[in-house]
């Protein structure tokens, strides 16, 4: 247990140091910029690594036909033995798709789940009360800015504009106010 | 005669089905393993190959190669096992395609112009990529390929390698440098 909680706290640990270390000397740190900007030998070699990644993306983004899979397992199945491509298992994989990786067929649900557990934080919030907090909170702000009309333009005035909560002042009220 | 002729037919039918069922038992786990890493494995080798019968061909070569494995048997890192020879395999095949291709005509690296059109030109790009990747020693060239090519985590990388994490990162960083000095050499 105390092993794993130190390998745990290792683990995180040198995430921060590798974070730290790339801010500070990775390929977006701005003494290394400046340095670049003067120094043709480097240049070569920030382009060159450039070139590398970019051959690896193509490498990558290059699609693969739909049914290569399908292909490759029935040319591999027939060479095995002739017992193993009678099984159903062999026929199935003959026939087998690409199918999408576990995250990238949730992914498609991440706004659905988003917005469930803004729900769920909404409704938790509304059951600690958070929201009668904040009502209480205005409640008590519109009787301090009531307090300071009273001071400021009297009692009557200050009753008559705060008559209801919601209701706004007219234009009226406040040219009332303004010759206060 | 003809009476015990039939008898030793059927014998040796019920003997043959008798092997062949034990075959299929012992072996099945071949289908399973096409089933749990066919995937993965045709993405790498066409990252690797860039042609469809290659890839086809290597993936047989692969599964021939496995259920060869000492008579039959089933590897113990059985992951391991397939990963690697897949990318060996496929490794072999290209550098036979480069020394044909070179041999019909000059060298890609000699014959190119450098030209900013044909530097981001991602076909010529590839081909240039996978001709270094083909020269790069064993150790650095697998930990790039199952990396970068079969997008494998660190941590199945150095256990299909028998190597740490840690320096499965060291040698992929020192397959960028030695990639990158050949590619800049391009020019």
């Amino acid at each position: 247990m105390r092993i794993m909680k130190l390998n745990n706290r290792c683990r995180r640990i040198r995430t921060w140091l590798y974070a730290a270390m790339n801010r500070r000397f990775g390929p977006e740190a701005s003494w290394l910029h400046n340095h670049i900007m003067y120094c043709p030998r480097c240049q070569r070699r920030l382009v060159s690594c450039g070139k590398v990644n970019l051959a690896l993306s193509f490498m990558k983004s290059q699609p693969l036909a739909l049914d290569l899979l399908m292909r490759a397992n029935t040319q591999a199945i027939a060479v095995l033995k002739h017992s193993l491509r009678r099984e159903p298992k062999a026929q199935k994989l003959e026939r087998k798709l690409p199918e999408p990786k576990l995250l990238e067929r949730c992914s498609h649900y991440g706004h659905s789940v988003v917005n469930l557990a803004a729900c769920i934080l909404i409704l938790f919030l509304m059951k600690i009360g958070v929201f009668s907090s904040m009502g209480n909170l205005q409640t008590q702000g519109q009787k301090v800015i009531k307090q300071y009309y009273v001071k400021q333009v009297g009692g009557d005035l200050a009753d008559e504009i705060f008559a209801k909560d919601t209701e706004l002042p007219s234009s009226a009220d406040f040219d009332n106010i303004a010759n206060a | 005669m003809t009476l015990m002729f039939g008898k030793a037919i059927s014998y040796r039918s019920v003997w043959d089905f008798a092997a062949d069922e034990s075959v299929v038992e012992s072996q099945r786990w071949i289908l399973s393993t096409m089933q749990k890493y066919g995937q993965e494995l045709v993405t790498m080798l066409w990252r690797i190959l860039g042609n469809e019968q290659d890839v086809c061909d290597a993936y047989q070569e692969t599964f021939l190669q496995l259920a060869h494995y000492e008579g039959g048997r089933k590897p113990e890192h059985l992951k391991a096992y397939v990963f690697r020879s897949a990318n060996n395999i496929a490794i072999s095949m290209l550098r036979r395609k480069i020394a044909e291709r070179n041999r019909r005509s000059r060298p890609l690296t000699t014959t190119s112009v450098s030209s900013p059109a044909r530097e981001i030109d991602s076909k010529y790009l590839q081909e240039t990529l996978r001709s270094y990747i083909a020269q790069l020693p064993e150790h650095l060239r697998n930990v790039i390929t199952l990396r970068d090519l079969a997008e494998l985590p660190y941590s199945q990388i150095s256990r299909i390698l028998g190597i740490s994490a840690a320096t499965a990162r060291v040698y992929r960083c020192k397959a960028i440098q030695l990639l990158s000095v050949w590619m800049g050499k391009e020019e």
